[in-house]
């Protein structure tokens, strides 16, 4: 359980990480212009934004049902 | 659509939210329990996203493209710390039960009051101009909305101010959600729950405008990027031709990250409304999923506002004028009731932390301690905390309201509410110093809160009023009096940064730097020390209360408590905290250090902790934690060592005395068998002389007609039993008189041994010669004298010498008996040339009745305690006595006694004190 949490932890920490330095200058300013018609940073900014909530998703509520067992009163999502 | 018919819709709306809140507050069951879900405590979290959000951010990107994202993008990544920072901002406050941000570094750095009032003015300041713009954006969405534009202008008269009627219903509806009652922990579960649904309207608000906007102003997201891609102004933010982010953007991003817990209303709903821990966890997803959503139709909003508005339409209007001017006045009121939304919920929790703050760091501290009021004393103290809380909270929205008639046109919404973002910003590093850094001092936050406060002051709060004209254009382009590197947007010359970021780099600089600076040169007092244990290590409430040693009575605590929340909830509370104790509450009079502590922390929840700290002191006895104090909590694990090894010691020598009573036990057994043998030879050592002398005298009387020869003969048999008998029985009486007085002689005069062994050798020399044994004396010694019992030694040598006249054989045995004086010892020695004694015999020589030779043929030749008897009196007299082989075969038996000291006379040597040995 113990080490469960702190790798929780670590992989949120780790998430930080990326994400400061995805969505920050000066990676942002390598995308520009246009993609399928719409502006590639719109794009690229809802998908890395998504993915690194999907993955603090995973990492916050997946694997062992930690949610499931211990907050009952929320509905389920 | 009218502006008093708009007024009307709002009232009727926020009605609306104040009935759920209601409902939630006085209802059991399904309803009341929304506030244990972690969506609802996720929506409220979303009071992050004010008017600003709703209306400014659309502005901004009308503006500058996609510049508003760093607003979002920051709490996500700070939401990616949550498990480390969060959790612990958590856990530290529910612990102390703390309720604003000004509590949570007060206490953390000393409960005086200076540092909390500090934090609470600095966050009243940096807030007024957000409360401001909330104002704004109402007054100038009721302004778009009216049909009438003439009669809404803000510029207006004050009564047909639409900004100034949001004011007044904001303030009452904040009175009543945040100030209605006082309540221990300053939970407010309608609060809570009305801003999660005013959160829910914000998003479908915005995502019905939205969707309107791409799907029924145009067709599709396609359709509307590729018209867009035709308008040179609108392509040109998105090319890649120059790089376009730079340190605003990361300013930006660290500023969000920083507020969404700095914030007096993110803290309100994140950790003073928290009910559990455990919602956090899906926070930290589900809050920035939140912020993506409602951002996702920022950026068409504001491009298709760009291309079908006209271009003087103010930025900050076009989710409200984008359905209006297209004709669909019922669309473009949700999205005013959405705003309002956003408005209120953030007005609403913002003043009610606010006032919290006002009253429990700065009045009522104040208050406590004018002791002509006697506050201390009055009996019902709920009102006036109420009170004050609603004062505070009007002269909030009057300072707001102020402002923003003051500087409402010079901003856009995000100038504003950056400001504030910075502002606060100041408390980051004393909070995340305070509960990772145990050496964080009170006076490092102090210095490095008020020197970024100033740092703020001068770079931004200035500007705006110069910019709004108070003091001329000059001060920001020239610096004041003309001095250029003190420019308040390019301090020292730091030039080419936008205002924001170059107040943000400065203060937070500032801040930081004098923050760890003092801290590192300044001392911590003992106290200080242990509260940063307290907060940085984790150390649970029973240690706490031992570091502050303070004793009270219960109903004083009780009283007083019960002044704030009232006695019901007082008693209540410690009810179930004595319960958890197992502490009878009813009985319990004596409060102790937790007990104490329980109690201050209860009143903290209502009154703050600064102002707690003051009630309480003054009804507790205190005894100052010195340094013998904290050495003591310090040692408290060495001492559990120490204890530890004493058990083991002691231990150790239970094991020991355990042995020794075992060994004890054996040699009683020993003995104890050994009694009994000997009451069963006395027995029959006692019973074969009397059996005899029964069985001659029944012959002597049966047969009268015995020869007077054989006659004779029975009765000298008769009498030579008998005297052998009383020989016996003497012994016995001899042997355990001996032993009955132990090892102290009876007497203890000097005793002449030669004597003594001449008296014997006279005395026994008729035996001897009776056999026909000789008996020689060889005394080399002169007067030889001995401490101890002269008849008793006498005994010990005729007894040897009867031995070796029993043992030598008849005719031609000789004896000697001599003495001898070596050292200072005297030995006496009888030899004799019998049998001698076996090695392994001479021993067992000297136990009781032992008779050694062969006693199934030769009749027994005494009674065996002749040597027993002499070996306990030669140990009497501290002597020794032993067998050894006779010089011509035979047995020498040896007594050494130690010779008494030389002495004048008998008179001196009787009162000489018996010998060591």
């Amino acid at each position: 359980m113990m080490l469960r949490r702190t790798a929780r932890r670590d992989r949120m920490v780790g998430l930080f990480a990326a994400g400061a330095v995805l969505l920050n200058p000066p990676i942002l300013n390598l995308v520009g212009g246009w993609l399928f018609g719409w502006p590639a940073l719109y794009l690229y900014f809802f998908v890395v934004w998504g993915a690194l909530i999907a993955a603090a998703a995973l990492v916050a509520e997946g694997r062992g049902g930690q949610v499931d067992e211990r907050d009952r009163d929320g509905p389920r999502p | 659509m009218s502006q008093p018919g708009l007024v009307a819709v709002a009232v009727a709306y926020l009605l609306l939210l104040f009935a759920i809140a209601w409902v939630v507050e006085h209802s059991s069951g399904r309803v009341s329990r929304l506030t244990g879900s972690s969506f609802v405590y996720t929506l409220s979290l979303a009071v992050y996203c004010s008017s600003w959000t709703f209306n400014g951010g659309v502005g901004k990107a009308s503006q500058t493209g996609l510049d508003f994202l760093p607003i979002y993008l920051g709490p996500t990544l700070a939401f990616c710390l949550g498990p480390v920072l969060i959790r612990r901002i958590l856990r530290i406050s529910h612990a102390n039960r703390i309720t604003s941000i000004a509590d949570l570094i007060g206490a953390r750095f000393g409960k005086r009051a200076s540092l909390s009032a500090l934090v609470t003015v600095i966050a009243v300041i940096g807030l007024v101009p957000y409360i401001a713009l909330q104002l704004k954006s109402i007054s100038s969405g009721l302004v778009a909305l009216s049909a009438d534009p003439e009669t809404g202008a803000t510029t207006g008269p004050v009564l047909a101010d639409g900004a100034l009627w949001a004011a007044i219903v904001l303030t009452v509806f904040a009175m009543l959600f945040g100030s209605r009652s006082i309540r221990p922990g300053e939970h407010h579960p309608g609060m809570v729950v009305a801003v999660a649904a005013e959160s829910i309207l914000k998003l479908l608000s915005l995502t019905a405008i939205g969707l309107f906007v791409v799907y029924g102003l145009f067709d599709g997201f396609g359709d509307l990027f590729g018209k867009a891609a035709k308008i040179p102004e609108i392509n040109s933010v998105f090319d890649t031709s120059s790089p376009r982010y730079g340190y605003s953007w990361i300013s930006m991003t660290l500023l969000a990250g920083l507020a969404v817990f700095c914030l007096p209303r993110q803290f309100q709903v994140m950790v003073v409304e928290n009910v559990d821990e455990r919602h956090l966890n899906r926070a930290l997803w589900l809050f920035p999923l939140y912020l993506l959503a409602i951002n996702l139709f920022v950026l068409p909003i504001a491009i298709a506002g760009r291309m079908m508005l006209p271009a003087d339409t103010d930025p900050d209007n076009l989710v409200l004028a984008l359905p209006f001017a297209t004709g669909h006045p019922w669309l473009a009121l949700v999205a005013f009731l959405g705003g309002l939304s956003a408005a209120a919920s953030m007005v609403v929790v913002e003043t009610t932390a606010l006032s919290l703050m006002i009253c429990n760091d700065v009045v009522m501290p104040a208050l406590l301690r004018v002791k002509r009021l006697g506050l201390a004393e009055k009996s019902d103290l709920t009102r006036l905390l109420l009170w004050i809380r609603r004062a505070a909270m009007v002269a909030i929205m009057v300072l707001g309201y102020l402002y923003m008639r003051h500087d409402s046109a010079q901003f856009a919404l995000v100038s504003i509410g950056l400001m504030s973002f910075v502002a606060v910003a100041q408390f980051a590093p004393a909070i995340v110093g305070g509960i990772y850094w145990r050496g964080a001092t009170w006076a490092g936050a102090f210095a490095g809160i008020s020197c970024g406060f100033a740092i703020w002051c001068y770079t931004m709060l200035l500007p705006s009023f110069a910019r709004s004209g108070t003091f001329g254009m000059s001060f920001i382009a020239d610096g004041p009096f003309g001095i250029a590197l003190l420019k308040p947007y390019a301090l020292l010359g730091l030039g080419g940064l936008d205002p924001v970021t170059h107040g943000t780099f400065w203060s937070l600089l500032v801040n930081t730097g004098a923050f760890v600076t003092v801290s590192l040169v300044g001392r911590q007092r003992p106290m200080e020390r242990a509260r940063a244990a307290l907060f940085v290590g984790a150390v649970d409430s029973g240690e706490a209360a031992q570091i502050w040693r303070r004793t009270a009575l219960v109903p004083d605590l009780m009283s007083l408590t019960a002044r704030f929340i009232g006695r019901e909830k007082a008693a209540a509370a410690y009810a179930s905290f004595a319960r958890t104790r197992g502490v009878d509450p009813a009985t319990a009079v004596q409060a102790d250090a937790e007990t104490v502590l329980f109690y201050e922390r209860l009143l903290a929840g209502v009154i703050g902790a600064a102002s707690a700290r003051v009630l309480v002191g003054s009804i507790v006895e205190e005894e100052p934690l010195g340094v013998d104090e904290m050495m003591r909590i310090l040692d408290e694990t060495s001492r559990l060592i120490e204890a530890n090894r004493q058990l083991e010691e002691k231990s150790q020598a239970l094991e020991a005395a355990t042995a020794e009573l075992k060994a004890a036990n054996a040699s009683l057994q020993v003995l104890d068998r050994l009694k009994d043998d000997f009451v069963v030879t006395v027995n029959h050592e006692l019973r074969t002389p009397l059996a005899s002398i029964r069985a001659f005298s029944e012959i002597l009387r049966d047969h009268p007609d015995l020869p007077d020869r054989e006659r004779l003969d029975f009765l000298r048999i008769v009498v030579t039993e008998s005297e052998r008998l009383t020989r016996l029985i003497n012994q016995l009486l001899d042997l355990s008189k001996i032993e009955a007085t132990g090892s102290i002689p009876a007497e203890r005069a000097r005793v002449d041994l030669a004597a003594v062994a001449r008296d014997s050798a006279d005395a026994m020399r008729q035996v001897f010669a009776r056999s026909g044994m000789t008996l020689a004396i060889e005394i080399a010694t002169g007067p030889a004298f001995v401490l101890g019992d002269h008849d008793r030694l006498v005994q010990v040598v005729i007894n040897l010498l009867g031995n070796a006249a029993k043992f030598s054989p008849p005719g031609r045995g000789r004896a000697l008996l001599t003495l001898a004086r070596t050292g200072d010892y005297l030995e006496l020695s009888v030899a004799d040339n019998g049998p001698g004694i076996r090695a392994e015999d001479r021993e067992v020589v000297f136990e009781r009745f032992r008779q050694l030779g062969d006693t199934m043929n030769d009749k027994p030749q005494g009674a065996g305690l002749g040597l027993a008897i002499s070996q306990r009196i030669v140990a009497q007299h501290g002597g020794l006595i032993w067998v050894e082989s006779g010089p011509e075969g035979g047995a020498a038996f040896k007594v050494r006694l130690k010779a008494a000291p030389r002495s004048k006379g008998k008179a001196a040597g009787r009162h000489q004190p018996a010998s060591a040995d």
